[in-house]
This record gives structure tokens, sequence and C-alpha cells, in this order.
């Protein structure tokens, strides 16, 4: 046994951890950094939600909590959260289910594996820029061939104005996020799979355990602490998405897809109201954290 | 003897007028002025598309040569020029030189600080020379509050084309006069309009449709257009509350949304490309959009592998002209030339605005499709060159100044890019399939909000000034 390993089990603490001095210098300037760069524009925010800085008035005077009054009545606010939220709650299930599905499948060695996972893979390292302005060409009612598959099924012509009628663009950007974002589950869930413990797996099929009972009993309790980050971080993307839903229809029509994250664009930096966007993002930051926190205390990732 | 005498007093004549001319010429003294900045860059904003191509393929070269001064493009959507710009004015970065103004949104931008004065400029390099030859339209444009902050470089004003071997046909206006008692002509009601295109689709449809729109992108433009056609009025002055969720809102927006049933399928995605392609190929009847389509249509000055993608035109000669429904075309956006204040060579900024601005230089850019700049100088209209680019040139030019002069301004309040944003997303929502009354009120509740935030009394007094305008409601 080394003389610092022996350090560290000595103390439960690491080697460079031994004085408490010495461990305070050494981690002084990252502490310092991230205050910088992750607490104050937060406290900043903090400051301008207080004030009415807009594009018209950039002197800023305070204005108490009338940012937030305003906010708490305005429709068009807890319209864009319900949306956003309606997104969230019916494309993560979707992602996970079959990119998990999808990981499932490929778990096994199956002809020209590698060269699928690729492809399965390709979506999700397109930006979503980019991927927001293909299925807008994808979705188009005239040379797009999603609605020429369509009419091949109808048996006659179909014009989905998928962009444009309200009822349809909803669909247009579940499908554009979904098609996107599941390979990204399925590569975490993949990688998963491949360390959940064979001999585990071996007993349970000697013991006669059928597959939804190894599944459910032994892959997805050893999958869940990965699975719940890849859920988490999904999660969090979905409550802010924004590439997508600009490109296919920046909101409309009307408001009818404006989600959060495209409100707080619209009112910061096309209206410029300045303090106004600020009391959103800091309401939005603190039920955000809070929301996180939960949940990584569930997964006991914070251990 | 004699011929000689005649000779020389020509020769001495012309010497003697030739420097006077020079002076007086806004594009060549911008050239001669701006050659002492040789060697430097600046960076302009043009609305990405069409209206980039100009800078880049022409003028921006052309520039360069002219006086060394190498002109960077910055392209960026329409609807992203007034915020990206105030952006870049409270950043401070000074990454714009040359910005482009829509007028509506002028007194925003000066509130903002996000444009310089020119006066002083328009005075010292000579602009000012040749402002009388300003359409008094559009001249009204460049100044807030007494002062000058840019120089016209595109006059609009909505036209509508129609196709005339159609509208001319002895079938059709039989066939029209019996259906709907009138005679078959270019729309002077927006209910005209509906009727053609419904008469003329029943006819032609799959090839052809009646008539199409511009459903997409600056839909505020046409709504405006309407709803005053109808009587409407923005805001009832004495308390500032929108009245755009009136009867003639209502009117209007319906009118809008009732027209699409009669035009190709998938018309409520059209843009002004879609529409424009589609009226070169001779797949609709009818459109009213921007002037660069009597260019486009007639195939005049398209020499370039950049604008392949648009159909070569079937119609040439066979378009006519006409003022819009109702007789008060919308002034829809135009642009100004401006300078930013964080410019670092706003000299060399100004002569190029100057230069684009000027009698010389201007006339050849509206002679072109691309760039989509418009006749905005008395010049322009009246100008040989122009009125024989082709056969229907004159009429063309003559319907651009009739209908300027007869037009309806944008609206220009305090934060006017709200009022627009709003009312744009109303139109789309309807088109969209929702109710034109929720629409509306949707938009008057927006409207009421962005009131509230400005103050009633502050806006009530910048609207009493645009409403005093003559082309704010013409009556």
């Amino acid at each position: 046994m080394t003389a610092v390993s022996s350090t560290y089990i000595k103390t439960g603490r690491p080697f460079w951890a031994g004085r408490r001095g010495t461990g305070l210098a050494f981690v002084a300037p990252a502490v310092f950094i991230m205050l910088l760069v992750g607490l104050f524009p937060f406290l900043w925010s903090v400051a301008v939600s207080f004030q009415d800085l807009a594009g018209s008035n950039q002197t800023g005077n305070w204005i108490g909590l009338a940012n937030y009054k305003k906010l708490f009545a305005d429709a068009r606010v807890w319209a864009a959260l319900g949306r956003t939220l309606l997104l969230l709650a019916v494309a993560l299930p979707l992602e996970l289910i079959l990119g998990l599905l999808l990981a499932l499948h490929f778990q096994s060695d199956r002809p020209l594996k590698r060269l699928f996972v690729a492809l399965i893979v390709l979506p999700a390292v397109v930006s979503p820029m980019v991927a927001g302005s293909m299925w807008r060409l994808m979705l188009d009612h005239k040379f797009g061939p999603f609605n020429q598959i369509i009419a091949w099924f109808a048996g006659e012509a179909v014009v989905l104005l998928w962009v444009i009628k309200a009822h349809l663009a909803f669909w247009a950007i579940l499908i554009t996020e979904v098609w996107q974002w599941t390979p990204f589950m399925f590569i975490i869930l993949l990688a998963a799979l491949a360390n959940v413990e064979r001999e585990q797996l071996e007993a349970a099929e000697i013991d006669g355990a059928g597959r939804f009972r190894v599944f459910f009993r032994i892959v997805l309790p050893a999958i869940a602490p990965v699975l719940g980050i890849a859920v988490l971080i999904r999660a969090l993307d979905l409550f802010r998405i924004f590439d997508a839903v600009w490109q296919l229809t920046r909101g409309g029509p009307g408001n009818k897809t404006e989600t959060v994250s495209i409100f707080m664009y619209i009112r910061g930096f096309q209206s410029f109201e300045t303090s106004y966007t600020a009391a959103l993002v800091v309401i939005l930051l603190i039920v955000l954290s809070v929301a996180v926190t939960l949940a990584l205390k569930r997964m006991e990732i914070t251990r | 003897m004699l011929k000689r005498l005649f000779i020389t007093a020509a020769f001495l004549g012309l010497a003697a007028s030739t420097p006077a001319l020079a002076e007086d010429d806004a594009g060549a003294a911008a050239i001669a002025a701006a050659k002492q900045y040789s060697g430097s860059s600046i960076t302009v904003v043009a609305e990405a598309g069409l209206q980039s191509l100009l800078d880049s393929q022409y003028s921006g070269p052309e520039w360069e040569q002219l006086t060394g001064i190498k002109v960077n493009v910055v392209e960026l959507p329409n609807e992203e020029i007034y915020p990206k710009t105030i952006l870049e004015k409270q950043a401070g970065t000074g990454g714009y030189d040359v910005v482009l103004i829509s007028p509506a949104l002028l007194a925003d931008m000066v509130n903002n600080g996000a444009v310089e004065p020119l006066d002083d400029y328009v005075k010292k390099y000579g602009a000012d020379k040749e402002l009388d030859d300003i359409n008094p339209a559009f001249r009204d444009w460049m100044s807030y509050n007494g002062k000058t902050y840019g120089l016209v470089v595109d006059g609009d004003v909505l036209v509508t084309y129609y196709r005339k071997d159609l509208f001319e046909d002895p079938e059709n206006q039989k066939g029209f006069k019996e259906k709907y008692g009138y005679d078959l002509a270019a729309p002077k009601t927006y209910k005209e309009f509906g009727d053609i295109a419904c008469f003329l689709t029943e006819k032609y449809q799959p090839a052809m449709y009646g008539a199409g729109v511009i459903n997409t992108g600056y839909t505020h433009f046409f709504f405006s257009e309407r709803f005053r056609a109808h009587g409407g009025k923005f805001f009832d002055e004495a308390t500032m509350k929108a009245a755009v969720n009136s009867e003639a809102g209502l009117k209007a927006l319906t009118e809008m949304v009732e027209q699409n049933k009669c035009m190709s399928p998938g018309i409520e995605t059209w843009g002004f490309a879609e529409n424009l392609s589609a009226l070169n190929a001779g797949e609709i009847a009818m459109t009213i959009s921007w002037p660069p389509l009597g260019r486009w249509t007639q195939g005049v000055n398209i020499d370039d592998k950049a604008l392949s993608w648009v159909p070569k035109t079937v119609v040439a000669d066979k378009i006519g002209y006409a003022i819009n429904p109702g007789g008060h075309p919308q002034l829809a956006s135009g642009f100004l030339s401006g300078v930013s204040p964080d410019s670092k060579n706003k000299d060399a900024a100004y002569l190029y605005a100057q230069w684009m601005h000027s009698k010389s230089q201007s006339l050849k850019n509206v002679m072109r499709p691309v760039g989509l700049r418009d006749p905005f100088r008395i010049s322009h209209y009246e100008s040989p060159e122009y009125q024989n680019l082709w056969g229907g040139a004159k009429a063309y030019l003559k319907v651009l100044q009739d209908g300027a002069a007869a037009g309806y301004a944008d609206l220009s309040v305090i934060d006017t890019f709200k009022y627009q944003d709003s009312m744009s997303r109303a139109v789309i929502a309807a088109i969209g399939g929702e109710d034109p009354q929720t629409a509306l009120n949707t938009m008057a509740a927006e409207w009421d909000q962005i009131t509230e935030t400005v103050g009633a009394d502050k806006q009530r007094e910048a609207y009493k000034v645009w409403a005093a305008k003559p082309s704010a409601y013409r009556e």
C-alpha cells in the first residue's frame, strides 16, 4: 500500500485535503470561478427583476415586485408553461420507451450492429436548428415526403399544413424532438445495459425467471441510476426547448406552440423587456433548482 | 465658320457645366469624398435573401472599386433587423456601420440611441441638393422630431398584379359578368378581389388559381391596409384602448381567411418567394405584393446564378398593374440607410448610404429585380431609361407613384415592433384556423398590455402625431 492511499484511508479524505488550509487554497480558485460564472448572473437577474429595465428605458428604476405581479397575471406565460410541460409529458416517455426498446434490441450481437447503431445515433449529432429546418422541409405540404407518404396510404392528395394549422403544429414539434433525441436515450441506455452483470442474468435464467421478470427485477434496477440521469437531462432539455420550435413554427400559429423559452426570447430579445424577462428567469431557475435537487435526492445521486 | 463657332460654344458650355453637374450629383460627391477612406472597411446590414445580394454582389464590389472601401455585408432576416440592431447598440459592439431602418421603427431606433443624426453629414457631403427629388410620401420617413436619421433607399408600396390576357379574354369577361353582375377588371374592392379569385380558380384549377397572397411573414402590412380600408382605427384615442378587434378588424380578417378558400392548396404557407414564383410560373392570375414583382415577371435585368431558383417568367408582357383594392395601398415597410452611433468609421459609412440613396446610383438599384429596392424618387418615375425598360414599365411606374401618393403609412408609435408582432401572430393564428374574433381579441389584449407598459398618455402623444398625418387614415 502506498503512502498516498494510506493517508486516504486513515483520514477518510483525499491526500490533498489533509491540511485544511492547503485544501481550501486548492479549491478556492475553482469555487470562485464557479460562483462568478454561476451565481453572479443569477444574482444580477434577481437585481434586474426588481427594476423596469427595457429597450426604451435603460436607466432602470426600482419597482419592487411589480414584474412578478405582472408575470403571475400574464396568461401568455402560463399558456407557454402549460405547452412546455405538455410537450415534456408526451415527448419524454416516448423517447424513453423507444430508446429503451432500441437499446434492448441492439444489446445482443446482431448483423451489422455497429453500422445500425451509428445510423440510429446520427440525428443526435445534428444541430437542433438544422434538424428543425430539415423537418420543416420534410413536412412541407408540396415538396416534403411526409404528406406524400400519407397520400399513398390515403389514396388521394393530402394537404396537411403541419406548421400552419394549430392542431398539427404540436405534432410537428413532437415528431422532430422524438426523432432527434430518442437516439440520445438509446445510446445512454445501450451503454448502461452493457454493464449489467452477466452472472446475475445467467443465474436468473438458470432459476427459470421469465424475460419480463428478469427485466423488471434485474435489468431495470441495474440501469436505474443511468436511466434516471438520462431522463433528467432530457427533461431539462425539453423544458428549455427552443431550436426546433423556432425553426418549425416560431411559436405560431399565433402563440399556439409558444414554449417558455420562445416566450423569454421574444420578450427579452425582441421586445427588450429585460426586467420582466429577468423575473421569469428567476422564478424558473428557483423552480428548476428545487425540482432537480429533489430528483437527484430521490435518485440518491448526491450521496 | 458658323459650325466651328457652334462647336466651340458647345464645348465651352459643356466644360463650364461639368463641374456644376458633378457638384450637384450626390453620388459623385460621395465617391469623391470616400476616397480618403480607401483601405478601410465598413459593415452593412442587409435583409437576408434577395435584398442582401444587391450589397454583396453589385453595390459592395462596385463601391470598393470606386473608393477602395471594402463592404462587408451582415444578412439579417427581416423580423430580426430591428432587434439585432438594438442588441448590438446595447452591447456597444460597433459591429455595424451602416444600419437598415424600417421607417415605422425609426422613432424606436432613435429612442434606443441606435442611429446617428445625419443632418450635418447631409449638408457636408451634398445630399441635400437631391432631397427635393424624393417622393414626398417617402421623404417624410427620413426624420424624427425634426432631425434626419436615415436616407431612403427603398420606396415600398403594395401593388396589385393581374394577368391582362385572362382579364381581357372575352369568354372570361362574359362569364364573370353573368355570374357577378359587373365587369371583370382590376379589383377596386377586396370583395371584388375575392370574387375574381374564385371565378378564375373555378375555371383554371389546378393548372392555375385565381389569386395568390402572402400569408406568412409581413402579414401585419396586409391586415393594416384592409383594416383601414374598412374604416378601422388602431386605437380609441380617448382611452388608448386597442380598437383592432372592432367590426372593421373582423371584416378585414375574415376576408383574409375566407379568400384562401379560392386559392392554391397550401396557400396558408406562402411567403413572398412562393407568391413571386407562382406568378412568374403562370400558376396564379392575380396577386398583391411589393414592386419588385413587376421587374421579376418581366424578366428584366436577371442575369445572376444566385437567382436561378426563381422560375423563369412565362408571363412577360401579360401582367397589368393596379393600385390595390380600396385605393390606398400600404406603404409597407420600405427602408432607410442610417449610420450606427458606435461605428468607428462614421463618415465612410454615411458616404456609402448617400451613394446608395443618390439619384444616379439609386436609379440603377431600383431597376434591378435583385435587391428588392423600389423607386422612391421623382426622377425614378420619370426616367426615360426606366420607362423604356419594357413595354409596360411606364404604366408600372405610374401605379407606383400614384399608389405611394394615396398610400397608407405603416403605424408608427412607441414600441411599434411589439404591436406589429402581435398583429402578425393574430393574423397567422386566424389563417391557421383560429376564430378571427378570438384572434383579434387576443391581439387587442396584447396591445392593451403593451400600451399600459409604455404608458397610455405617453403613447397617446406619439399616436396623435402619427394619426395627424394624411397617410394615416386617408379620410
